[in-house]
Formats: structure tokens, C-alpha cells, sequence
């Protein structure tokens, strides 16, 4: 697999904790949010960070619980086609201010890559011969209609400020 | 009308050129078949029974003579020389080859227009009344406020993926010509007390297998407030809508069965969330926008024009095109003038490439050089001078545009059916056709009057059958075509469902039925009492006597 970086942050190394495993002292670990909401405050206290893998079909309540404990958020994509991933990560951005890494694993496809970046994904975890079909799709689109979480700022907004009017002009 | 700024075309382009990538990606086997798919839906482009359909967007209805040009150049270049305006108030292109869709594409980008987000699980392109601005009974132009949905909806990093498909659509008339009750999302463009312009919000409305009519969410939402509102109403969709099973995805199931008040409230709370944060425009880009759909300067002429009384009083054609296919503008001295493209034996909603040509210059001499196309799919020339009607009816009549028919029985409505799609179980143009072939008969028709009759091939409904005054559905019984009968529809501002009256038909008992119906209705019919109402007064049991009681 190849590791598609979006944003230029620096990729977190992490393991996937096992099933009934305990982290070991100060390793970097991605555990399963559901698994997260049930741990002892002792658990997060060992490991040196703490990930949640979070499937789409976690509610966005349930990320109040331990979005100011995780130091990264892994979201799986079931599929490429399953948007509740994007939701998933803008709620981390805008209700919890979260400012980790969000990575996205599963079956996503380079066309998304803006989508991705856009929602507030940092990285992707991509077959390794479509890097490069990642890296051109990153570069498609000159400006945007909306104010994103990848630091965007909308064509309605630019239009009326000083650098919109250089740039349109 | 619209111009696009350096942003709009940047974009547009930008889109193309993804696209021709996509496209060389999927012939030389770097993209799947099952990836490419919401690719190319996403840009309009579905694989039919015969060949690749392209779905061009013609943004809330509203194009300029150039870009009609542009239309009938590619329905020549590329197709076989005709195209078909939707019920989506867009155009199709049937013929297309899948590696010339890039240069089709470019073609378009050069004219200010896309196929951006025309299918696929995503906004697609918002629809409204084909005679906005142009009407007398507005309270606004909605078209401002559709462009604006316009740009805010197209490549959403959020809502490019969502359960099903999304459609939004708005009118700022009393009169509802955009079926907004149908749609996933509808706004009506209304004044508050303080003579404010603001929507009232609907949500939850749809055809397919199980139609519902959308339900209130919001009274008045301030303009300045619409895409933190409707952004707040796509996320809540996007997290809950199902996903498990595709008929039942789209958010009328959601709102349903969270119910309207558990969904509004998570819709306000989200709202309140997001109200501050940059997603709504500056005022200035509003009044940019609505700068561009100001009103043409139309001196005010008279209402009475001897020379158009002179040729009704002669001529029953021109009198009865006179009566149906023209409208009260805002000034007076002009009409708005539905260009019928159902005459009687014909498919509806097709035009040939001389015909879109045709209707362009017409556009050019007589209306501004606009032309919209309503979801009736036919196509309208705004801001006419009453003058110059007998002159554009008869310049019509002559290119086979001059059928005036618009909102009687042989207005009808039908989906492609199965001469074209790959999902229909009937086919839907031939009755159409022959349901208009029966009624040959103005005379006729304007004794029945207002009659709207929608046809679709299966219980997709992209025919809106159950918003039909007279539906009919086409159903696969034990491998024959099977015509079912609904009555008492309406997809205007009194919405309703229409019920199913009894057992289907052949191809020629469903003709047979639409006759039986309609000859209730004129032995029952109270005076000055339209289908419609007639049809509610009675009851169903009448009718179903007429049609299956004597054999």
C-alpha cells in the first residue's frame, strides 16, 4: 500500500491494536471507536498515542465521547461510494475542532482525492500504483465553490475580496 | 441570464479535462468498469439499451439563443440529428460515442454550459418555473437563488456521495409550474410581514415506488441564510439516509420515517451550528448574481392588439395557440409563449437539430434571445410583444412548432420507456403517440380543456405518473406490456397523489381507457369545472363503472 499525504502533515506510524490486546507503553496505536468507548482511563494513559478506526457507520454523537482524546482518526470506507465518510470527518473538523490526522482507508479511488482533502482528510491509504493518479487529481481543480476544511476558500467568497479580484482579473 | 466570471469557466474547463482523463483512464483499463460508473454519471453520462446517453444540464431551465445553436450543432455533429428535453428541464442526447463525450463536453464549456452532476448520487441540477421573471403572478425571480444553489452544490467535497440521488427545486410563483411538492428539497420564494424575500422550506417529496409529497419544514428562511440551511438538511441526510437498499435511500424515507419534526429539529440544530461559519455568500455575491437576471428593458405597449384579434377570430388554430400557449407576462403588451413539442403523433420532448436552430432565431428577433424549457418538456419563448405573435405562429406552425396544445390532453408527459432505457418494463412513446393520434381533434380538445395525462415504463416514475391528472404506468405482466390506469393527480401547488383505478391494459385498452374517462368527465362535468376538480368531486366509482363495468 502506498500512503497518499494530502496535506503535507506528518503521517502518523501506528499499529493496529489487536482484538483483546492492551496497548504497550507509549506505542502509537489505532483501536476500533466502539472498543474506545468502553476502555479505562488507564488505557489512554499507556499508550503513548491513540487512534480510532471509525466505520461509516458510526453517529457523530458518538465521536463527542473521544475526539479530545485520540491523537488520530482512522475512517474506513466500506466503499468508495459510501459519502458518510466525508460527513464523518467534517463533524470531527467543525463540532470537536480536531486537529490530528484523519486518514482514509478502504477502497477509495484517486478522483476523490479533492473530495477527501476538501472534507478534512490528511491522508489515504491507496494501492501502490494509483500514487500517482492521486497526486494529478490533487491538482484538477483551480478553485472551489465552497469554504472547506483543507483551507479553501469560496469563488462567492474570493470573488469580493482583494485576492479573488486579482485572480479573476 | 448567467455569465460565467474567469472562476466559472476555470471550473468548467477543469471538469472537462477530469473528464477526458477519466474517460482515456477507462478505455486503456486503469479504472474499473463498476469505478468508472459514478464517474460518468456524475457528469450526465448513462450506458442505455442501445448506446451511451448523454444528459446535458440546462441550469433552472434558462438558456440564450447561442447555446440553443450550440445544442442543435451537437445533435448534428454528434447524434443523429435530434435531441430530447426532460422533465429535468434538460436535454438528452441519445447517440452519443463514448470517446468523443470529452469533445461534446468542450463544446459545451466553450457556450458556459456542463453536464456536471446531471445523474449520480449527488445534487443534481436544480429546476424552476419556466417562466420565471417573466410571469405576472411572481413574488420574485427564483433564478438567482437557483444559480447560487447552483455553484454551492457542484463538486461538494461533502454531498458528491450521498444514498440516492438529489433534486432541489424552486419557483417564486403562486402558480406552482415546478412540481416543488415532488422533490427531495422545495422552496418557495415568499415576502414576510416585513416584506423581507425569504423560502418556505419543503422537504421529503419524491415519485418512484413509493411517492410522497413533501412535507413543510421551515415557514420563512431568510435568503442569507439558504445554503447553511440546505447544507444542514444534506448532512443530516447524508449520516441517516439508508444505504442498505437503494429504493429505499432517497430522504422521503428518511423523513418519513424519522417524521417531519424529529428531522427539522435536527436540521435547525445543525443550522445553528453552522450559521456562523462561511458557507452562506456575502451579500455582494447575491446581488452579483441577481444583477445578471435583471429584467430586459421592455417598453410598455398595449394589451390590445387588433391584429392578433383580427387572425383568432379567422383562424380556430391561431385562436386556440392564442388561448393555450401564451401567458400574461409582467409587462403589458408581451405574452410568454410555449412552444409545444408534442404534436399530435410525435415523440414528446424531441427537437431536431433544424428545429433548435429555428427556435433560436426566433429567440434572437422576438423574445431577448431567451428560451427556457419547462419540465412539461416543451420549450417557451419569454417576453414576447403581443404584436408580434401572429408573425411567430406562423413562422412556427410552419417548422411543425406551432401544435397549440400546451396543458391539454395531448400535452402528456412520457419517460423514454423502453425504446431507450435500460430500466423500463414498457414502452412509453408509442402511447403517447397513439393517445395523441386518438385525440387528433382541436375541436375537440379545447371543449376537454386543461387535462394533464404523464406516462411512465416503470415504477420509476421518471414520467411522474402519480402527479398526473390521468396517470399511466407501464408494468411487465408475466412478460407483456401492461398499461395501469392512476387518476387524480397533480404535481401543481395542490399536490396529490394519483390512486391506481383498477387492472391494466394492452397497448390498445389503456387508449381505450383515457376515453372512457374523458367521456365521464364531459357527462359529469359542472360548467366551467376542469378534469381535476371534477375528478374530486366525484370520486373514483364513477369512472371505474365507465371503464370496467360494461364488457
Amino acid at each position: 500500500m502506498a500512503l497518499i499525504n494530502l496535506t503535507g502533515i506528518q503521517p502518523t506510524d501506528y499499529e493496529v491494536l489487536g482484538e483483546d490486546a492492551s496497548p504497550s507503553e507509549g506505542a502509537t496505536v489505532a483501536v476500533p471507536l466502539k472498543r474506545l468507548l468502553e476502555v479505562e482511563d488507564a488505557f489512554f494513559a499507556t499508550a503513548g498515542s491513540i487512534g480510532a478506526i471509525i466505520d461509516t457507520e458510526t453517529s457523530y454523537d458518538a465521536l463527542a465521547a473521544i475526539s479530545d482524546k485520540i491523537a488520530f482518526a482512522v475512517i474506513e470506507f466500506p466503499a468508495f461510494g459510501d459519502g458518510r465518510g466525508f460527513s464523518l470527518a467534517v463533524r470531527l473538523r467543525k463540532d470537536y475542532a480536531f486537529k490530528g490526522e484523519i486518514r482514509a482507508v478502504g477502497p477509495v479511488i484517486p478522483d476523490q482525492a479533492l473530495f477527501l482533502l476538501r472534507a478534512g482528510f490528511d491522508t489515504v491509504e491507496a494501492v501502490d500504483d494509483r500514487k500517482e493518479a492521486f497526486e494529478a487529481a490533487l491538482e484538477r481543480f483551480p478553485a472551489f465553490y465552497q469554504t472547506d476544511f483543507g483551507g479553501q476558500v469560496s469563488v462567492a467568497h474570493a470573488r469580493h475580496s482583494g485576492e479573488g479580484q486579482r485572480k479573476a482579473s | 441570464m448567467y455569465a460565467y466570471d474567469t472562476f466559472d469557466h476555470a471550473m468548467v474547463n477543469a471538469r472537462v479535462a477530469e473528464f477526458r482523463d477519466q474517460v482515456e483512464r477507462r478505455m486503456n483499463g486503469e479504472l474499473t468498469e463498476e469505478e468508472f460508473r459514478p464517474l460518468r454519471l456524475m457528469n450526465g453520462l448513462y450506458l442505455q439499451l442501445h448506446a451511451y446517453m448523454l444528459r446535458v444540464a440546462i441550469p433552472y431551465g434558462t438558456l440564450s439563443a447561442d447555446q440553443m445553436r450550440k445544442l442543435a450543432h451537437i445533435a448534428r455533429k454528434y447524434d443523429k440529428g435530434y435531441g430530447h428535453f426532460t422533465t429535468r428541464q434538460n436535454i438528452q442526447y441519445n447517440w452519443p460515442k463514448l470517446s468523443e463525450t470529452p469533445d461534446i463536453l468542450q463544446e459545451l464549456a466553450d457556450v458556459e454550459m456542463h453536464a456536471v452532476q446531471t445523474s449520480g448520487n449527488c445534487i443534481r441540477n436544480v429546476t424552476t418555473d419556466q417562466f420565471a421573471g417573466a410571469t405576472a403572478d411572481e413574488v420574485a425571480d427564483p433564478r438567482p437563488y437557483a444559480e447560487l444553489i447552483r455553484q454551492w452544490s457542484s463538486f461538494h467535497p461533502e454531498f458528491s456521495f450521498l444514498p440516492r440521488k438529489f433534486k432541489i427545486a424552486i419557483t417564486g410563483a403562486k402558480e406552482d409550474r415546478a412540481a416543488i411538492k415532488w422533490h427531495d428539497i422545495g422552496l418557495v420564494v415568499k415576502e414576510n410581514n416585513e416584506g423581507e424575500i425569504g423560502f418556505e422550506v419543503l422537504a421529503g417529496g419524491g415519485m418512484g415506488r413509493t411517492p410522497v409529497i413533501a412535507k413543510t419544514v421551515r415557514d420563512f428562511l431568510p435568503v442569507q441564510d439558504l445554503l447553511s440551511y440546505l447544507e444542514a438538511m444534506l448532512r443530516v441526510y447524508n449520516e441517516q439516509g439508508r444505504r442498505d437498499n437503494k429504493y429505499k435511500a432517497r430522504i422521503k424515507i428518511l423523513v418519513e420515517a424519522m417524521g417531519v419534526e424529529e428531522y427539522t429539529r435536527q436540521v435547525e440544530a445543525e443550522w445553528e451550528k453552522i450559521r456562523h461559519i462561511p458557507i452562506d455568500v456575502p451579500e455582494e455575491e447575491i446581488a452579483r448574481i441577481k444583477a445578471f437576471f435583471a429584467p430586459p428593458p421592455l417598453a410598455v405597449l398595449s394589451n390590445d392588439v387588433p391584429s392578433v384579434d383580427e387572425l383568432a377570430s379567422k383562424n380556430f388554430i391561431f385562436k386556440s395557440w392564442l388561448a393555450n400557449n401564451t401567458g400574461a407576462h409582467k409587462v403589458p403588451g408581451y405574452s410568454n409563449v410555449t412552444i409545444s413539442l408534442k404534436p399530435h403523433g410525435g415523440i414528446p420532448g424531441d427537437a431536431s437539430d433544424e428545429q433548435m436552430d429555428l427556435v433560436a432565431d426566433l429567440a434572437d428577433h422576438y423574445s431577448q434571445s431567451e428560451i427556457r424549457v419547462s419540465h412539461e418538456q416543451n420549450l417557451i419563448l419569454p417576453h414576447v410583444a403581443k404584436k408580434d405573435l401572429p408573425e411567430l405562429w406562423q413562422k412556427l406552425d410552419e417548422a411543425g412548432l406551432g401544435t397549440p396544445n400546451a396543458g391539454l390532453l395531448t400535452d402528456i408527459i412520457a419517460c423514454p420507456g423502453l425504446d431507450y432505457c435500460s430500466l423500463a418494463n414498457t414502452r412509453s412513446i408509442p402511447i403517447a403517440q397513439m393517445i395523441t393520434e386518438r385525440f387528433d381533434d382541436m375541436k375537440r380538445l379545447m371543449d376537454i380543456g386543461p387535462l394533464k395525462i404523464k406516462i411512465s415504463g416503470c415504477i420509476n416514475s421518471c414520467g411522474h405518473h402519480h402527479a398526473g391528472h390521468i396517470g399511466i404506468l407501464g408494468v411487465d405482466r408475466r412478460g407483456a406490456e401492461n398499461y395501469q390506469i392512476l387518476l387524480g393527480g397533480s404535481g401543481a401547488e395542490d399536490a396529490s397523489k394519483a390512486a391506481i383505478l383498477g387492472p391494466g391494459f394492452d397497448e390498445n385498452g389503456i387508449v381505450d381507457a383515457v376515453e372512457k374517462v374523458v367521456a365521464v368527465y364531459l357527462g359529469e362535468r359542472e360548467e366551467g369545472e376542469e378534469f381535476l376538480a371534477a375528478y374530486r368531486r366525484l370520486g373514483p366509482d364513477t369512472f371505474k363503472e365507465a371503464v370496467y363495468g360494461a364488457h
